[in-house]
């Protein structure tokens, strides 16, 4: 009978590239991946060369090579933004295993600086020519992720009565604590002309991009470099740095092309939630706080349904009178999220950085001295949905 | 025909060749299981349903029901001359759904489309070069 892995491994740093957002002068990829596994080994008191493991989406190997280690333990799992949730999920059942004791997960991605690189140089990105996205929906002119997931608001806004104005609500309560946080780009017009309060007004008169997804319903895109470091348990308590226990983990893939969505309203999330609430032993009513992938407004509203924090259709409504929002009773995304703090295309790294800074209490780490965004939570949901609504990783955590 | 200045899917020769000869025919052809008779799209050589790899190609109705749409404002090459247009999701009469510019709708009024989901549409195509021609859906119902 095989053992319940909860909590046999936790957190114990998590850390950011020197510098995040719109970067002055270019990084590359590799650049601020680095950046953030060094910053979190030193958080953490250890060397890169302790490292037995590395996950990252594609690039484990290019990782392990670069720091000149060789790791006993990888993990390229590459499916989309929540690619990293999964990577934890995979490094607990691999630590319970006994095949590591210390492993990293880290990304780093050039988000913004990627346009500044030299000609040629920022990947094909092409795709399968023969697949199904190149024959059946790029001859119809969708361009990007926000072209397909306002499919999904439409689909949302017919079943479920929710409208545009719902939506904003979380931009809104959002952007509130990207103003208590320093390194967001929207956290105040001092870093971004558009930065600062926010009004649901704000967002419906925004400029339409993919109806009906206005430009502040969808997430920015900058530099990020991340990396947590994750520790057996016996490990995990030699470590200067509070643990942050993974007590849950799950993963799920509902399907690759939006083709395939079944349900235009849900996701895997119900599956890969549901499995991790079950390894915690816990359910939502247990969450204090929850870090959900915020790629778009849509992305929130679906996912907290199918984190069973509020019933089907009724995502939204979470948002509505501050619950969410500093102060509020239930705190969601309290880095500032991917609309309003950072997203460099896979956002779940930002997601576990920000989860472990609030349950380990150091959540105005790099901005030392200023109170504003750490809560008193002792247990969050972290939900990354990666691709088009396609896969999802689902993480308890507690301290 | 010269002036499609849309991209013109390359037709993959090897999975999908019925598909794209039947279209520049103006038919849906779509693969269908032979052991649970269910129809599937995209086409694969492997039922989705039951994993049968008992497909045989068959002509649809080419009529199907609006499932969800948005309206693109942002789009390159030929496209961006044409936004703000239409896309959505159609839900074939003999199940599964297609992806499509959707036509017969007004994009400057999407709370006029929305009264439209589930709304009959039907199949059109239009010839985009000698050797593939591209479907849309009109919203007829």
């Amino acid at each position: 009978m095989p053992s319940n892995p909860s909590k046999s491994a936790a957190i114990v740093a998590a850390a950011e590239a020197d510098e995040i957002g719109y970067l002055s002068s270019p990084k590359t990829d590799m650049m601020l991946g680095i950046e953030a596994i060094h910053n979190a080994c030193r958080e953490a008191g250890i060397s890169t060369k302790d490292i037995e493991g590395i996950a990252n989406p594609g690039g484990a190997n290019s990782y392990a090579e670069y720091l000149g280690i060789v790791p006993k333990w990888v993990d390229t799992t590459a499916v989309g933004g929540c690619s990293f949730q999964i990577h934890v999920a995979h490094m607990l059942a691999a630590v319970n295993a006994g095949m590591l004791d210390i492993g990293v997960v880290v990304n780093g991605q050039a988000g913004y600086s990627r346009r500044n690189f030299p000609r040629g140089a920022a990947g094909g990105g092409g795709g399968d020519a023969l697949g199904p996205d190149a024959q059946f929906m790029a001859p119809y002119g969708v361009m990007g992720a926000p072209s397909n997931y306002s499919h999904a608001m439409t689909r949302h806004m017919h079943q479920w009565g929710s409208t545009k104005e719902d939506f904003a609500q979380i931009a809104v309560s959002t952007r509130e604590w990207a103003m208590l946080n320093p390194r967001a780009i929207m956290h105040s017009k001092d870093t971004n002309p558009n930065g600062g309060a926010l009004t649901v007004d704000d967002v419906l008169n925004s400029r339409i991009i993919s109806w009906p997804l206005n430009i502040l319903d969808i997430c920015l895109v900058t530099d990020h470099g991340g990396a947590v470091i994750i520790a057996s348990e016996a490990a995990a308590r030699s470590f200067r740095t509070p643990p942050v226990w993974i007590a849950g983990a799950g993963e799920a893939i509902g399907h690759a092309t939006m083709l395939e969505m079944k349900d235009f309203t849900a996701t895997s999330a119900a599956a890969s939630a549901g499995r991790a609430y079950k390894m915690a032993g816990m359910g939502p009513e247990d969450m204090e706080m929850a870090m959900i992938y915020d790629s778009f407004t849509i992305t929130v509203a679906i996912t907290a349904e199918m984190l069973g924090l509020t019933k089907r259709g009724e995502g939204p409504s979470l948002f509505a009178g501050g619950r969410t929002a500093p102060g509020g009773s239930f705190p969601v995304n309290t880095n500032g999220g991917g609309l309003s703090f950072n997203h460099s295309g896979m956002y779940g790294m930002q997601l576990l950085v920000e989860a472990y800074r609030q349950l380990s209490r150091t959540a105005e780490d790099g901005i030392h001295g200023l109170a504003g965004k750490q809560t008193d939570a002792d247990s969050c949901i972290v939900n990354g949905t990666g691709g088009s609504l396609s896969a999802t990783g689902t993480l308890v955590l507690t301290r | 025909m010269p002036d499609y200045n849309k991209p013109i899917p390359i037709p993959d020769p090897m999975t999908n060749k019925p598909y794209w000869d039947g279209a520049k025919e103006g038919k849906l052809m779509l693969p269908r299981c032979t052991a649970c008779n269910r129809f599937h799209f995209y086409p694969r050589i492997v039922c989705p349903t039951c994993g049968s790899r008992s497909i045989e190609w068959t002509e649809a109705t080419g009529e199907g029901y609006l499932h969800t749409f948005a309206v693109q404002h942002r789009a390159s090459g030929g496209w961006a001359e044409e936004a703000p247009f239409v896309t959505a999701y159609i839900d074939l009469r003999e199940g599964d759904r297609v992806f499509t510019v959707l036509r017969g709708v007004d994009p400057t009024k999407p709370e006029d489309i929305m009264k439209k989901i589930g709304a009959l549409c039907r199949i059109e195509f239009d010839k985009a070069s000698d050797d593939v021609s591209v479907p849309y859906w009109r919203v007829v119902g």
